[in-house]
């Protein structure tokens, strides 16, 4: 055994309770960095952001679908918001439509944001932004894997992280969790 | 009359995984080599998908964090702060000073844990065989005190939604101000051990090059982006947690090769011990657990959280509907993003260097696969 | 657990059985005839005793270097090593070998069968082949050859044709890999070894064993051909494809190369062959440099020649196993490097010193000066300036290192305000 018994003098009265005071809950709001950010994505977007809000540091923009690759271009090139990596890639599916989340990181402003795009489940189709990032085609062979989102102008979209011949988008609402057949 | 055979040389497609030694896990590259030079590469994921991201749709709150130990399980500590954290944000709970400081000792301990493993197993890729013992001889001391503490080595679930589970045992500062010591002790023998070593030197420097702009197009993050020179740290960019009472450096470095890639991670050893001595040092008695309903139940909602893992940038986006089980949990592993500058490295590698430089990356295998 | 007696008993009758396999490799020898004897039945019978007495040696002084190797990097790694079987874990070995001839032996379904069967043989015996001549002591050698040194390099050569067709054989990417490579290693450090061979020769006049050992009787050539030594050392790891020359093997990267598909008896004696030969090569290093069996303290008495030979050897070897802990391995390119555009050159000049010294007549003390200088100067131009440039590095990153100062401040603990 090399474990030390615990010296006498240590075992100091505890507190008679662990949880601390009742907490308020915080309003959905930006910060003062989220507003900040929230300014410098108006100014680069102007007229194609549909819808926004946020929370925190992390303002949210949603585009149109065609907008996409003109949004993004506009968001790294926006002498304001200088994005220069596109930290994640997320899609939610709401059965009425998948939203894809582009989480743009600009590392060198300290700017955060997500840029929505929402598409139609029956036409789950956007445009491919591995031309402005690498990372962006693992990202889009992922989502392309879970949620069946086609991605215009990836050179490869075979399967990443399911096998080849896997049938379905996993990460559809939709798909049971538990009822589909073991291969 | 003479039959006249053409010969000619073709690329030969080597399959190195998923049960290959070097690959950490069930990692599969198919490399096109010519001779030793490898000419390109094709990573190959998946073996590991458990679905983790779906099956956190249909657990409670408190459940997911199960499953976010078993994404990245060398730093499990560190998994499951970012989704506590996620999650504390959507609810707008701030945990009590005492439960920050016990997350955040904890965190620290489990990226010198996860540093030390990455440089023994470093070391085994390049064929040097003793520092990995004594990598496992100092995070075996970690483990340790995980399991008194948390009451397990791996699978913790410790941190919680709005705090830690429990307060920690009695003895846990003087216990870890020895540790630390300890293992500062260790980490210093690694370092004697091997940064300097002549041969370790020849392998690693200006193998695996990347530039800044080729790290940040293909979402490098963590000690790989630092070590080509960009100085991003979560924790000191976005300060989270008790980081802002702490001092400390974040290492940077200039060549992004596979030597900066390791000293970095060392440099971050010595780091994360000083911020472990700096928490003891400041940490009062008080509750450790927010006031909370058992259950969490999250307001509707979105929110976007990431957080500085030991292999990179971890974010998680998390999306209630209000009821008690996660709409949605999108992790972005940090592992994943950095195996796409993978290709990007390999240029002009051996097969030797193929090695040196996916070992560099620190991958592990269930954060990427999920 | 057995108890302490039990335990050292065995650890002594084990050792006094390495005795008993010097001494009866000694009756063996006695009962060998004149190579001008006519051939009967009774002269191959005694040859093929000797031969099997020696072959008995051999395989235990190999076995017994697994043993140390696992010994002594457990405990420079902070373990212990095997203690389970035996006394201090010294039928580990014995363990290991039953369980490896007991395996099943298995070959992929696409090997050349015939050669994948052969290889292991190709390999072990020149490993084997070359203690005909390799002298334990001053009369225990089968066989004194005038070219003995002539003949341990043209023999231990061949082993290179046992790796390539073991890795050719498989029909495995892994092993055609690490047959390359173990071509391109072994044929390139043949070169410098032999290199280093001959400053020895060239100092002793004479290739026999026997006669440059005697020639040490004062002073070890250790002392007067430092870089020859240094040559041969490192060429000597990288023959016997030790750390850091294990290139071929290199489990992390071919996962065991040419070896990766053998399994049971075959990779047995592999792995035999493999110790072998690095006792092989700190044999060498004894004889050649520090004395074989002699010291300068006066002539010896046969056993405890034969003792101090074995303790030289063993000497060297636990230096081969301390490389093995300390270093990580090359890569290919950095390899050839090694060799060619250092140990090659090196070795050459370490034959033209002996050269010039003995053509003109020099002190002794001369080459020792001139090898000293030569080997301090490659030295430092190897190893220093590139470790210099990565210290300079490393201090930068140091300092440069970004400072986070904390950007809240926080009240004082109570127990201070107090």
């Amino acid at each position: 055994m090399t474990e030390q018994q615990p010296p006498e003098e240590q075992a100091a009265p505890r507190p008679a309770a662990h949880r601390g005071p009742p907490v308020e809950v915080a309003a959905e709001v930006l910060d003062a960095q989220g507003e900040r950010t929230a300014g410098a994505l108006r100014l680069a977007l102007r007229d194609m952001a549909i819808e926004s809000g946020g929370r925190d540091d992390v303002p949210w923009v949603r585009v149109a679908r065609e907008n996409l690759t003109r949004a993004v271009d506009s968001c790294v090139r926006s002498p304001n918001l200088r994005v220069d990596m596109l930290h994640c890639l997320f899609a939610v599916d709401y059965e009425e439509r998948i939203e894809l989340n582009y989480a743009l990181f600009s590392l060198g402003k300290g700017h955060k944001a997500l840029l929505k795009v929402d598409l139609p489940p029956d036409e789950a189709r956007a445009d491919s932004l591995t031309g402005v990032w690498e990372a962006a085609a693992w990202y889009e062979r992922e989502t392309h894997d879970l949620f069946g989102v086609e991605f215009d102008g990836n050179p490869d979209l075979s399967p990443l992280i399911l096998f080849e011949g896997f049938e379905g988008h996993p990460g559809l609402r939709s798909f049971p969790l538990h009822d589909y057949e073991e291969w | 009359m003479t039959t006249e055979q053409t010969y000619e040389t073709v690329d030969m497609m080597l399959n190195m995984g998923p049960q290959h030694p070097a690959t950490h896990g069930v990692f599969r590259m198919v490399l096109t080599v010519d001779g030793e030079h490898v000419v390109d590469v094709t990573p190959h994921i998946g073996y590991l998908h458990r679905g983790s991201e779906k099956l956190a749709e249909n657990e409670t709150y408190g459940q997911v964090i199960t499953l976010f130990d078993r994404l990245d399980y060398v730093a499990n500590l560190n998994n499951e702060l970012i989704f506590c954290r996620a999650a504390e944000r959507l609810m707008g709970i701030d945990p009590p000073e005492r439960g920050q400081y016990i997350r955040v000792i904890l965190a620290e301990l489990n990226r010198l844990a996860s540093h030390l493993l990455f440089i023994g197993t470093y070391a085994i890729d390049l064929g040097a065989m003793t520092p990995i013992m004594y990598g496992f001889r100092e995070r075996e001391r970690i483990q340790n005190l995980f399991e008194s503490v948390t009451g397990a080595r791996m699978m913790h679930n410790f941190i919680r939604i709005g705090g830690v589970k429990e307060d920690v045992p009695p003895d846990f500062v003087p216990r870890v101000r020895a540790l630390a010591d300890d293992v500062q002790r260790g980490v210093e023998e690694i370092d004697r051990l091997l940064t300097f070593n002549e041969v370790f030197l020849a392998r690693t420097r200006g193998v695996g090059v990347i530039d800044v702009p080729t790290a940040l197009s293909c979402g490098l993050t963590g000690p790989g982006l630092r070590a080509s020179g960009v100085a991003y740290d979560v924790r000191k960019d976005y300060p989270h947690e008790v980081y802002p009472y702490l001092s400390y450096k974040v290492p940077v470095g200039e060549n992004g090769d596979c030597w900066d890639r390791y000293y970095m991670r060392v440099l971050e050893c010595y780091e994360s011990l000083s911020m472990v001595r700096q928490c003891l040092d400041q940490m009062e008695e008080g509750p450790v657990m927010a006031q909370m309903r058992r259950i969490a139940r999250p307001p509707k909602g979105e929110v976007y959280v990431h957080g500085e893992n030991p292999r990179g940038d971890i974010g998680v986006f998390l999306v209630s509907d209000g009821t008690d089980k996660p709409y949605r949990v999108k992790v972005r592993p940090p592992s994943f993003c950095n195996l796409v500058a993978l290709r990007p490295m390999m240029r002009d590698a051996y097969i030797a260097d193929a090695v040196a430089i996916l070992g560099s990356l620190d991958i592990v295998l269930g954060e990427v696969d999920r | 657990m057995r108890s302490k007696p039990v335990q050292l008993a065995i650890a002594v009758v084990l050792l006094v059985g390495v005795g008993v396999l010097v001494a009866v490799f000694t009756l063996a020898l006695a009962l060998l005839g004149e190579p001008g004897d006519d051939v009967t039945v009774l002269t191959v019978g005694k040859i093929v005793i000797a031969l099997f007495a020696l072959l008995t040696l051999v395989t235990t002084l190999g076995m017994s270097l697994v043993w140390l190797e696992r010994k002594q990097l457990g405990r420079m790694q902070g373990r212990v090593g095997p203690t389970r079987v035996g006394p201090f874990g010294l039928l580990q070995v014995v363990a290991d070998g039953i369980k490896l001839l007991m395996k099943e032996d298995v070959s992929p379904g696409s090997s050349s069968k015939a050669i994948f069967y052969v290889a292991p043989l190709l390999v072990f015996v020149p490993s084997f082949v070359v203690w005909l001549t390799i002298p334990i002591g001053r009369d225990l050698v089968v066989r004194s050859l005038d070219l003995g040194v002539f003949f341990f390099i043209a023999v231990s050569v061949l082993s290179i044709v046992g790796l390539i067709l073991a890795g050719w054989s498989s029909n495995s990417k892994y092993a055609i890999l690490g047959g390359f490579r173990s071509a391109a290693q072994l044929v390139s450090y043949e070169i410098p070894l032999i290199l280093g061979v001959l400053s020895v020769v060239m100092v002793a006049d004479s290739m026999r064993f026997t006669d440059i050992v005697d020639a040490q009787a004062s002073v070890p050539y250790l002392a007067l051909l430092p870089l020859a030594f240094a040559v041969f050392f490192i060429s000597g790891l990288a023959e016997v494809g030790r750390t850091p020359f294990d290139i071929y093997f290199a489990e992390s990267e071919v996962v065991g190369g040419p070896f990766v598909e053998y399994s049971g008896a075959h990779w047995a004696i592999f792995f035999l062959a493999e110790y072998v030969n690095t006792f092989l090569v700190a044999a060498l290093g004894a004889l050649l440099f520090l004395g074989g069996w002699t010291w300068p303290f006066g002539e010896l008495e046969q056993y405890p020649a034969v003792a101090l030979f074995l303790g030289k050897t063993y000497f060297l070897a636990v230096v081969i196993f301390w490389v093995r802990a300390t270093l990580p391995r090359l890569r290919i390119d950095q390899l050839m490097n090694v060799g060619w555009k250092m140990l090659i050159p090196l070795g050459f000049v370490s034959v033209i010193l002996v050269a010039v010294q003995r053509f003109y007549g020099w002190p002794t003390w001369t080459l020792t000066l001139m090898s000293v200088a030569v080997l301090g100067a490659a030295a430092f131009v190897q190893l220093r300036l590139q470790r210099s440039d990565a210290v300079a590095t490393a201090e930068r990153y140091a300092q440069h290192a970004v400072a986070v100062q904390p950007s809240r401040s926080r009240p004082a603990p109570e127990s201070q305000q107090a």
